[in-house]
């Protein structure tokens, strides 16, 4: 179980020696990276199949939970890292430059922090791998080396800097009230110390500040620029997962700490918030990833009503959501790898890549919810669940989700539309780009496992409900990290 | 329209903050955690400087995540700065004072350096702080001299094995059966240069990274500045 542990540090030391070993023998450089995160899958799904009592926490060097720092794993958690391991396999940057050292090992550093803020169990130390989260995708964005990169993470340097100043402010607001950073012990304080005004305002610091990478309604002004410039596979990464991780961080404190009316409240505005404007904007925009980036704040909006929920039934549609929108997500960035730039270019394509058109078509409609993709699932839940709720702002958030249904299903078949349009209008058909054969693979990858998906909706209802359950428990987290009497000596 | 914006932000921020503190008592922090390793950490650590303990021991992975941090900005720093154009340009030498002066504290700053890393579990200061000062003592002959360079190649070796020796350091408690991290070795007597076990290597691991990293980064920007 310890070596649960391995899955941050491989990536870790792999980062460190990278760019020594590169100098030493490229090929061996190259196979570096890719080994230590098929390693790290290994690893991860021996857990999930393997018969461990979950959920178990684990002591970082030997000091027991509320002193030292732990790392928690429930499903939901593992589902998470495994996915991080996975996707960055999969998103990992095969191309070859001056710079592919660097490149490579700050990949790692963005997997080992993606890792670290799936497990950890711990306020500041979840604080440390967001910021190692951060610092590692501004490298990564600006080496895609064009001017616009450059403004485009000027200005995402300046936000996430803003947010994490907040975050920490929360961080330290929540220090100087309880006098501990363990989640577990937090949420044995939180009803007598946290359930306050002060309380309150460092958990929307908390919000705002992870919210940069979340996607969260007023601090995501970096998205458009960032999907547009950074290299697909790492705005696949982006979009797909380390908002999803964000999430989670916001979700864990919600169950545990902020467990209050107010604090749902404010996500649910923000939320109702953020798709109106992502989907508006993504109706306009005139470029395919702009498109994705604005069409990912509102799904990310959409996820974030999912989460005001107040039920398990909530959480499920939260996770349905959040997994369905990494799916698709992902493979529509891999397939904006030969299609980005302007819609127009788009005239006819589906003639020239008949596959890439055919993948195209299967995600956007998964994302509109038609039956029996699992898209539809997700949302249904969704629909069924905000209905059930008697207070007026969840019917707000009801429709605002409709409404954005019919505008996603307008923007997105307006260019299924443009695929397979037979009548070439201009004359001149301006660089028309194929799609590169490992992008077309990759999201091929994605589109099979959304059908696959499709045809084993029914267990994986189950296995999300059981997960949904499991992180719901307040109760079973604090016994797990600090199994001694609750509220006892500490 | 957008300094409006910024100023109702910044006010509104500034307004919150004062609420905030008039919220906060002052004086009497709740020590539920420190109380607690204060009064067991020379045992169970053995590092006289308890500051040391808490960033090494209880919790070494942040420090092991603010090493990474540290060396994704200089690998980000890098592929910003490795791009730009180089035109020679003419460079300036430093003055007498500057030169003779840099030469004269080199031995001086190094000892510093080195002292404040070895003694980072017994006083004061530690890895990042020798680390630091390391890092300096390499830059004053880049100032005093802007033609010399350092060695690049040499400065990331000792980067890359100083930052992994860290985590090795941390795999080998995990081979041995414990937790990731976990201090090993002899405490020995509280106080005496060789004791709290593994920490003072640690604390070199450390410092070496932090220095090399940091005058990497200042001979990175100092050439491109000068090449300009």
């Amino acid at each position: 179980m310890n070596n649960l542990v391995l899955t941050i540090a491989l990536p870790l030391l792999g980062a460190f020696l990278l760019p020594v070993v590169m100098r030493l023998s490229q090929a061996l450089g190259l196979w570096l990276g890719p080994i230590i995160l098929g390693y790290g899958c290994w690893l991860l799904g021996n857990l999930w199949f393997n018969d461990i009592t979950l959920p178990l926490s684990i002591a970082l060097g030997g000091f027991d939970a509320p002193y030292g720092i732990n790392l928690y794993l429930d499903s939901l958690a593992l589902l998470f890292a495994f996915a991080v391991q996975l996707l960055g396999l999969i998103c990992w940057p095969y191309v070859l430059n001056q710079d592919t050292a660097r490149r490579q090992a700050l990949m790692l550093l963005l997997v080992a922090a993606s890792t670290g803020l799936a497990l950890s169990g711990d306020l500041f130390n979840l604080y440390v791998f967001y910021e190692l989260a951060a610092v590692a995708t501004f490298g990564l964005v600006v080496a895609s080396t064009t001017s616009a990169a450059y403004a485009a993470t000027f200005r995402y340097l300046i936000l996430s800097g803003i947010g994490s100043v907040l975050t920490l402010l929360g961080i330290a607001l929540i220090y100087s009230q309880t006098g501990t950073l363990n989640l577990a012990h937090l949420a044995q304080l939180a009803p007598e110390l946290l359930h306050d005004r002060l309380g309150l305002t460092a958990y929307l610091l908390i919000l705002i500040g992870i919210g940069v990478k979340a996607e969260l309604f007023p601090v995501n002004a970096w998205v458009p620029e960032i999907y547009a410039t950074a290299s697909s596979r790492l705005s696949g990464f982006l979009a797909g997962l380390l908002s999803k991780l964000a999430l989670l961080i916001i979700l864990r404190l919600l169950v545990l700490i902020f467990d209050q009316p107010e604090a749902v409240q404010i996500i649910l505005i923000l939320g109702i918030l953020g798709v109106i404007s992502g989907e508006f904007a993504a109706w306009r925009a005139k470029d395919m990833r702009r498109m994705l980036g604005f069409s990912s704040i509102g799904q990310l909006g959409i996820i974030f009503i999912a989460l005001s929920l107040p039920d398990e039934r909530g959480l499920l549609a939260l996770l349905a959501l959040s997994l369905h929108h990494l799916v698709i997500k992902t493979g529509l960035f891999m397939l904006a790898d030969g299609w980005g730039g302007s819609l127009e270019r788009l005239t006819g394509a589906a003639k020239r890549s008949p596959v890439g058109a055919a993948l195209f078509t299967l995600f956007a409609l998964s994302l509109v919810g038609v039956p029996p993709l699992p898209g539809f699932w997700a949302k249904f839940t969704l629909i069924t669940e905000l209905a059930a709720q008697s207070e007026p702002l969840y019917l707000i958030g009801l429709l605002v989700f409709l409404l954005a249904t019919v505008i996603e299903t307008s923007y997105l078949f307006r260019i299924v539309a443009k695929l397979y349009s037979s009548a070439e209008t201009t004359t001149e058909q301006p660089e028309y780009q194929h799609l590169p054969g490992l992008s077309l693979a990759t999201a091929s990858l994605f589109g099979i496992t959304l059908l696959a998906a499709t045809v084993l909706i029914a267990p994986i209802g189950d296995g999300l409900q059981a997960i949904a359950a499991e992180a719901k428990n307040a109760e079973l987290y604090i016994q797990t990290v600090i199994p001694v009497t609750p509220g006892g000596q500490l | 329209m957008r300094n409006l914006t910024g100023l109702l932000f910044a006010g509104g921020l500034g307004f919150m903050l004062l609420a905030i503190a008039s919220g906060i008592d002052f004086g009497t922090p709740p020590m539920r955690i420190g109380e607690a390793i204060q009064s067991a950490s020379p045992q169970e650590v053995g590092a006289a400087n308890i500051v040391t303990s808490v960033v090494l021991g209880y919790r070494g992975i942040d420090t092991l995540g603010e090493l990474a941090i540290l060396f994704a900005a200089a690998s980000a720093a890098g592929l910003v700065l490795g791009r730009r154009h180089t035109t020679t340009g003419t460079q300036r030498k430093g003055g007498f004072v500057l030169f003779h002066g840099g030469a004269l504290i080199f031995p001086f700053l190094l000892t510093i350096g080195f002292y404040i890393i070895f003694h980072g579990h017994l006083t004061p200061g530690g890895g990042f702080q020798g680390g630091v000062i390391l890092a300096a003592a390499f830059f004053l002959p880049l100032l005093a001299r802007p033609g010399a360079r350092l060695h690049h190649s040499i400065l990331s070796v000792i980067e890359a094995f100083a930052g992994a020796s860290f985590i090795l350091i941390g795999l080998a408690a995990l081979a041995e059966g414990q937790a990731f991290l976990q201090p090993m070795l002899n405490q020995d007597t509280l106080g005496s240069l060789i004791s709290a076990g593994t920490l003072p290597l640690l604390y070199i691991a450390v410092g070496l990274k932090v220095g090399a990293e940091l005058a990497s980064l200042l001979s990175n920007l100092a050439q491109t500045e000068s090449e300009q």
